[in-house]
């Protein structure tokens, strides 16, 4: 009894204050925990010095490897929609959403359409943060120089999504500010095309001001004032501004930075990247430990879908026998742009006649020590060509055809012919009439083979107004001009917006 | 102290000096507790306790009233207990009324339970404590632990589906699996699950229980009862109370059941022949060449290859001592489930200690620790893969050589045999995980009692796992292309390993007041203090070895196995997270007849900025024992009335991340030029500035009833409760990261009616039958003024708007199949509409179909919920059926719109449209045709489903009939479980797929529940 007294004493003597201890030291700064294992914005350790706004701007420049940016959406709408490419793969591969992208209508529900919108969108975005750290952070300090710089690369590559935009979906919302709270931006309406086509005019003109002509070794492949004026050029071409176009296109001819020299075999190769032809190409790289988190998925849909060692892809963006015809006799571009079934490779490999195609995307082709040394059959590690100087050559020709400048457009598509034929002077005779019509024929016709696969043919027909034409001819007898021309706003967007978002005619 | 003081910055009701003389009074009052106790003359009682019905009554709790001091009866209800000569002995007993005797010097007292008051008498938790049932003002259902122990599942939650009003469970076959758990529909856009309460513990995940060591589980569902939770109650709590040594007696039990569990319906998809038949068509109806089927020859049921029949064996044993000093409870389990799908298997390994010590009727102290170890294997069978396969391919040549599917899947659908047998046994994946408690309790100045507990949760996973070599396989020859053998010598081999830990303080400190103030006024008064705090870390990492193959051994799954130089990738991460509240709560009784029932608590979470961190949440209820009153004394029939009503307001920060409100920086992304790659930054989300968590309130009003001499029971509850400022992540236009903001506001508005009839004909045939059902009716009201854009779910298919049940299903009606291009023209249509394409409703009637004409088709959360359950006893035997099922839902069968490649088909496609008048449902089959697999009623099928749960016999052994091998009681029984289930379903289970809320009832090949068949032993020592 005493004893269990006493007992009961010394533990409330213990245990009472010993309670209070546990619960006032407990919880003193028990609220205040932290983020483990990551930073947030207002502890990450902004790196100083020149470029301090480059981890933004690398953001945007992450979307352009990004699938809905510039992989299957973008192959589907630029080329299997074209009459250069079929859908390819096994006839219902891909399923109804690939299917419509070949054959017409694409439906608002098609999820390529709505990963296009969601993907410029995106990127868009990042580069609208990029000019809203730049007004904005004053934690950043940084000479007027490099915030110009920055700014310029940001409206570079916003200028370049909504040029991609006005050409995919017509009118689109114009969006030039970045929400810290984005649920307070307005619903904003669709601008026409014209509002965007000068919204994109003001940006490209800006970057192409601010944007150096190259870059250091260690930033190949970052926005320059040749990428500016190159994309601008497109754009003037695209409304017909035809002396703007030539002008444009004369600042990137005379930059003094690109030729043709580069054999054009070689162009499209691993060992073709960032050559002196090269003016946009979206970079990848992968290594046996990043096979494809630094790459783009871009080579792989496209690659030989045959199998074990040939199963290099999807097999989707088949070269048409409509392309194939298109060929001048000799053309040594036909081989290194179609691949054929039981053909051989620019590597030298011998294609298995039991691949499901009978033709595969050549350009795309991967080299096969690369496959071997990152252990991986899919080319991720493949740069994506967007912009090439042939490109700017023959948009400088079709301008000053157009302008009724015949030499100089004479002049600039022989420089093209010139470089394809290789040397073998009994191929593609250089091009002499000096009829306006006939000449600009003959540059429709270059641009179709020089580009092949390269993303520039739809958007091509749909410019020069024969895309109602041309596409039934080439067995597309579902298209329909005053619809196809545009991909259909996205539905899943339109509810979204709640109505504020209006379809394109014709869906 | 001051400096310690800052912790109740912000806690407004409390100001910082009335907290310090709270503490110092504590101190005081517990040092002036010290003295009192002075003891008569003991004597030893003995005697035995009977039912009404003659039966004697086991493990009736036997207390001297006002000590610790007990015992519990034997088998033969039989107890011995000291006490005072002139103490009273209160006799208590789940499922009957408490009895008071006093002993008046007697030796011998045997004592008649009476189910007079019945279940009321039991007690159930209410939050830091208990609450006799009959007081209680809100709803709160307890279920035995034997009625989960009965029932052949690992998880023990899972045996309550169809028990409990108000309660949804969605069980999962997948072996060591928890359920989808819902209480009362969905309160939130965010997480809707209800957390766990396991003696004292808060727990989101409850794995390490064994069934068999529970005593009760109290399902706590009103607002009311719940607010006492703050921030972690507001979907609803499932109290679990383990098993606690009876007193007096030293026990031993065993349970044993194992079974066999078989997937009884297999979703319908096509054979070889009607695959063949259906692919040519299909390419015949999308104009392209015929496919050669020459050398595909063969008829594989890929669904039969990757299911099978598998065991599952439950065990425990549990040792029991009790005396007057000490109780010592030691529960051991072991289960060991095999999945049905190959080679899924789950162990798992249990270990129990509870003590207390009673040092004398003041004071106790007391723990417990749970060991738990799991081992898994993970299945290596994919089940959409299976449900995807040409039927037509073999499985393979030898255990090296596979078939490769069809050109036209090759690239999307693996041979599912062949990935099962790659990857089988290439995973070892473990975990261990310790729960453990200590308290103290000292009751002072005769109604105080201070207790302190003290918890922790700490768990260990790690994994290791093997890559190993591919197969070789044979592309059987197509066309002119010959059959080819092809190997893919860029797999290498290569290992990961990983692990986790996580640990989980929690303290609880409360003071009660408890105390009857005449003979008419009981007044229990709580106070208290709690805090969790949480943290985990996990490393991982994997290298694949470019030189030479490691061998398929698990001795070699290291990562020390692989030369450095070799390519791999490490990762890492950790998370930290708190929560502290301040509770008290007034529970007050005049005359046991007018019941009232107060909380408060004041909350913070660290999940939220600090200006935005602390609330406070309120309960009120009242009760009204009806019966009590002297006008009811005639009304004979109804034995019991009480009518109740209560409100309550409490927060949920259910399931939001650690730092909410700081969203960390993503490092992913990079920048890319030439093969230099640059890191870029961005926040991973969006928060709103303002980010709070969501509030929930609501009323609850009931009735308890008891009638014609309490063989029935019913309990009827109405409730409404609105969530407001709802925590969502919402997507966006033009920003493809999500948006976290407070917005909207919900409703679940219902009716839940349990009825329980229990009687016996004649002296041996004893049977009850207990049917519920529920119905709840969730109304959005709002979703907020904030953002002018839409909240879209799945894709388009859910859509959440004001007026609508959350994330109900929109999209087209299908009225038909357009049968000829007259049928189209005459018809609204969309203008590429063909014949052969599912027609569907004008509902805009612009003689168009536009997508305006898209509409409500249901809802995926079933509004009505019943289950019932029959049991007989007859002598020895019992037996025992249960049902349940919902109705009122849809289940959208999203993985039939799959068309990304040429997928086997499912049986229905059999009847698609060929020419006019073929079918009026299928449409035709072209995978082109675009409008067929827009979101439409084609794609939705009814949720109802009515499953026979539980069908059991079982056998009891005479009192004497085993004892010869020392065994008091013994119970055998065979049990099936799922073996009957009435839907129109197509899919594996009709359990409606309730896991998301905003994209809900989507069925993308749900792991199926098996039906179980088992034997089993339940045996006292």
């Amino acid at each position: 009894m005493k004893q269990s007294k006493l007992l009961s004493k010394y533990l409330l003597v213990l245990f009472i204050p010993l309670s209070i201890i546990i619960i006032l030291t407990g919880c003193s700064k028990l609220l205040d925990t932290n983020r483990q294992g990551g930073y947030d914005e207002s502890n990450y350790p902004y790196p100083g010095g020149s470029g301090p706004y480059d981890q933004f701007i690398f953001g945007a420049y992450n979307d352009l490897r990004s699938y809905s940016v510039h992989v299957d959406g973008f192959v589907a709408a630029t080329s299997i929609r074209s009459d250069d490419a079929d859908k390819g793969s096994t006839p219902a591969d891909g399923g109804a959403d690939l299917i419509s992208m070949d054959n017409f209508p694409v439906l608002p529900s098609s999820g390529r359409a709505n990963a296009l919108w969601t993907g410029y969108f995106g990127l868009i975005n990042k580069c609208n943060n990029t000019l809203y750290q730049i007004g904005t952070n004053a934690a950043i300090t940084a000479t007027e120089a490099v915030k110009l710089q920055t700014q310029a690369e940001a409206r570079f590559m916003r200028g370049y999504s909504y040029f991609m935009l006005v050409r995919l979906f017509g009118r689109v919302p114009l969006i030039d500010t970045f929400y810290v709270d984005p649920a307070a931006q307005n619903n904003i309406p669709q601008s026409t095309p014209a509002q965007i086509y000068s919204f994109v005019e003001n940006d490209l003109n800006f970057a192409a001001m601010y944007l150096p002509l190259k870059w250091d070794a260690k930033f190949v492949g970052r926005a320059t004032k040749g990428m500016a004026n190159g994309i601008l050029a497109k754009v003037y071409l695209t409304q017909q501004k035809w002396a703007l176009a030539m002008s444009t296109a004369n600042a990137v001819i005379t930059s003094g930075q690109y030729d043709l020299s580069t054999p054009y075999a070689k162009i499209f190769s691993e060992d073709g990247e960032n050559s002196s032809e090269s003016i946009f190409e979206i970079q990848a790289t992968a290594d046996a430990n990043n096979p494809t988190s630094q790459g783009i998925q871009y080579t792989s849909i496209q690659g030989v879908r045959g199998a074990g060692a040939w199963d290099l892809g999807w097999g989707w963006n088949s070269p048409s026998t409509y392309l194939e015809a298109a060929y001048e006799a000799g053309d040594p571009r036909r081989a290194r742009t179609i691949l054929y079934a039981g053909g051989t490779t620019i590597h030298g490999e011998a294609v298995p006649t039991s691949v499901p195609n009978p033709r595969y995307n050549h350009k795309v082709h991967t080299n096969p020590a690369f496959r071997s040394s990152v252990g991986s059959r899919f080319g991720w590690w493949m740069n994506v060509r967007i912009l090439r100087y042939a490109d700017v050559v023959l948009m400088y020709a079709e301008a000053a055809n157009e302008m009724g400048n015949t030499t100089e457009a004479l002049e600039k598509l022989e420089l093209v012919r010139a470089r394809a034929r290789a040397g073998n002077n009994t191929i593609l005779p250089p091009v002499s009439t000096r009829d306006q019509a006939q000449l600009r024929n003959a540059i429709r016709q270059e641009r179709r083979v020089e580009l092949a696969m390269e993303h520039e043919r739809f958007f091509d027909l749909v410019r020069w107004g024969i895309a109602g034409t041309t596409l039934p001819a080439a067995g597309k007898t579902n298209y329909v001009d005053s619809r196809d021309r545009l991909l259909p706003i996205p539905q899943t967007q339109i509810d979204l917006s709640k109505g504020v978002l209006t379809q394109n005619p014709g869906y | 102290m001051g400096v310690n003081l800052s912790l109740f910055k912000g806690m407004g009701f409390f100001s910082k000096v009335r907290m310090l003389r709270v503490c110092m009074f504590l101190l005081m009052v517990g040092y002036g507790a010290l003295p009192a106790m002075a003891r008569y003359a003991d004597i030893i009682i003995k005697g035995k306790v009977t039912s009404g019905t003659g039966e004697s009554l086991a493990g009736v709790s036997v207390e001297v009233k006002g000590t610790t001091v007990g015992a519990s009866t034997d088998v033969n209800g039989n107890f011995t207990v000291t006490a005072d000569e002139s103490a009273t002995l209160v006799f208590s007993y789940v499922g009957y009324g408490s009895q008071e005797v006093l002993v008046n010097n007697r030796s011998t007292i045997n004592v008649t339970m009476s189910t007079s008051s019945g279940q009321l008498e039991q007690v159930v938790v209410v939050g830091y404590g208990t609450q006799r049932k009959r007081d209680l003002t809100g709803s709160v259902t307890s279920v035995k632990g034997e009625d989960v122990a009965r029932m052949p599942n690992t998880n023990p939650i899972a045996s309550l589906q169809g028990k409990v009003a108000g309660l949804t469970i969605t069980n999962s076959g997948n072996a060591g699996s928890s359920p989808v758990v819902r209480i009362r529909g969905i309160n939130s856009t965010n997480s809707a699950s209800p957390v766990y309460v396991v003696d004292g513990v808060l727990h989101d995940n409850i794995d390490f229980l064994n069934p068999a060591d529970i005593e009760t589980i109290d399902v706590l569902r009103d607002p009311s009862s719940i607010a006492i939770y703050g921030l972690r109650g507001a979907n609803g709590v499932i109290a679990i109370t383990s098993k606690k040594a009876a007193r007096g007696q030293t026990r031993v039990n065993f349970t044993s059941s194992l079974g066999v569990q078989r997937v009884i319906n297999r979703i319908a998809v096509t054979d070889a022949e009607g695959f063949k038949k259906l692919y040519a068509a299909q390419l015949s109806n999308l104009g392209a060449a015929p496919f050669d089927f020459t050398n595909y020859t063969a008829n594989t049921n890929w669904q039969d290859e990757i299911f099978r029949d598998a065991l599952i064996n439950i065990n425990s044993l549990g040792f029991s001592n009790s005396s007057e000093k000490s109780t010592t409870l030691l529960n051991i389990g072991y289960t060991n489930q095999d999945g049905v799908l190959k080679y899924d298997n789950y162990k798992r390994y249990l270990v129990r200690l509870n003590e207390e010590i009673r040092f004398n009727d003041k004071i106790k102290v007391g723990g417990s620790i749970t060991g738990f170890h799991w081992i898994s294997n993970p299945e290596a069978a994919g089940l959409n893969n299976a449900l995807w396969a040409a039927p037509i391919v073999p499985i393979k040549t030898d255990t090296g050589t596979y078939y490769s599917m069809p050109s036209f899947q090759r690239a999307q659908v693996g041979n599912p045999v062949a990935a099962l047998n790659r990857n089988t046994r290439t995973s070892i994946s473990k975990g261990f995980r310790i729960v453990g408690s200590l308290f103290a309790e000292v009751k002072f100045l005769k109604s105080f009692t201070w207790r302190s507990t003290v918890y922790t949760d700490l768990g260990f996973n790690n994994s290791r796992d093997y890559s190993p070599l591919p197969f070789a396989f044979v592309n059987l020859g197509e066309g002119t292309n010959p059959t080819t053998t092809t190997y893919d010598n860029t797999v290498r081999t290569g290992v990961s390993q990983s692990q986790s830990e996580s640990k989980r303080f929690q303290q609880d400190h409360t003071l009660t007041f408890d105390k009857k103030l005449g003979s008419d006024h009981a007044l229990t008064v709580l106070a208290g203090f709690t805090s969790i705090y949480s943290h985990g870390s996990s490393i991982n990492g994997n290298r694949r070895d470019t030189t030479v193959n490691v061998p398929n051994n698990p001795d070699f799954w290291y990562l020390s196995t692989i030369n450095i130089n070799n390519p791999g990738a490490f990762g890492g991460g950790g998370s930290e997270s708190s929560i502290v509240g301040a509770f008290g709560r007034v529970s007050y009784a005049y005359k046991g007849k007018y019941l009232l029932n107060a909380t408060l608590r004041r909350d913070g979470s660290s999940k939220f900025a600090p200006e935005n961190r602390w609330g406070t949440f309120s309960s009120l209820g009242v009760g009204w024992v009806v019966t009590d009153d002297s006008f009811f004394n005639n009304v004979k029939t109804i034995n019991f009335l009480k009518l109740r009503g209560a409100w309550g307001e409490t927060g949920n920060a259910n399931g939001f991340a650690d730092n909410l409100y700081r969203p960390g920086i993503s490092n992913a992304s990079t920048a890319v030029f030439g093969n230099n790659v640059y890191t870029a930054i961005q926040a991973s989300y969006i928060p709103d500035p303002n980010l709070h968590w969501e509030v929930v309130r609501g009323f609850d009003v009931g009735l308890d009833m008891k009638m014609f001499n309490n063989r029935l029971n019913a309990e009827l509850n109405l409730y409404d409760r609105t969530t407001t400022d709802i925590l969502t992540a919402l997507t966006l236009p033009n920003e493809s990261r999500s948006y976290f903001t407070n917005l909207g506001k919900i409703t679940n508005k219902g009716i839940e009616l349990s009825l329980g009839w229990s009687d016996k004909i004649g002296k041996d045939f004893t049977y009850s039958f207990s049917p519920n059902f529920s119905y709840n009716e969730n109304v959005v009201n709002s979703i907020g003024d904030k953002t002018n854009f839409q909240l879209i779910g799945n894709n388009g298919a859910n859509l959440t708007e004001t007026g609508k049940s959350i994330g109900y299903f929109y999209g087209y009606r299908q009225t038909g199949i357009y049968q000829t291009t007259a049928d189209i023209t005459k018809s609204a249509a969309f203008t590429n509409s063909l014949p052969g394409d599912i027609a569907f409703a004008d509902i805009n009637g612009d003689g168009l179909i536009t997508s305006a004409d898209r509409t409500y088709l249901g809802t995926p959360f079933p509004p009505y919920s019943f289950g019932l359950s029959l049991s007989f006893g007859y002598k020895g035997f019992d037996a025992m059926f249960e049902g349940q099922g919902v109705a009122g839902n849809k289940i959208y069968t999203q993985r039939r719109i799959a068309n990304f490649t040429v997928l086997n088909y499912e049986s229905n496609r059999l009847n698609a449209w060929t020419t006019p008048g073929s079918t009026n449902i299928e449409p035709i089959l072209d995978n082109s045709r675009g409008n067929n697999y827009l979101f439409s009623s084609y794609y939705l099928e009814p949720g109802d489903y009515f499953r026979i749960r539980t069908v059991q016999i079982g056998y009891t052994f005479g009192r004497n009939a085993l004892s010869f091998l020392g065994i008091q009681k013994a119970r055998i029984y065979l049990s099936g479980q799922n073996i009957v289930s009435w839907s129109q379903v197509t899919g594996y289970t009709p359990e409606a797929q309730i896991g998301s809320i905003l994209g809900g009832g989507a069925d993308n090949g749900v792991y199926p529940v098996p039906a179980t068949y088992s034997f089993g032993v339940n045996v006292n020592f």
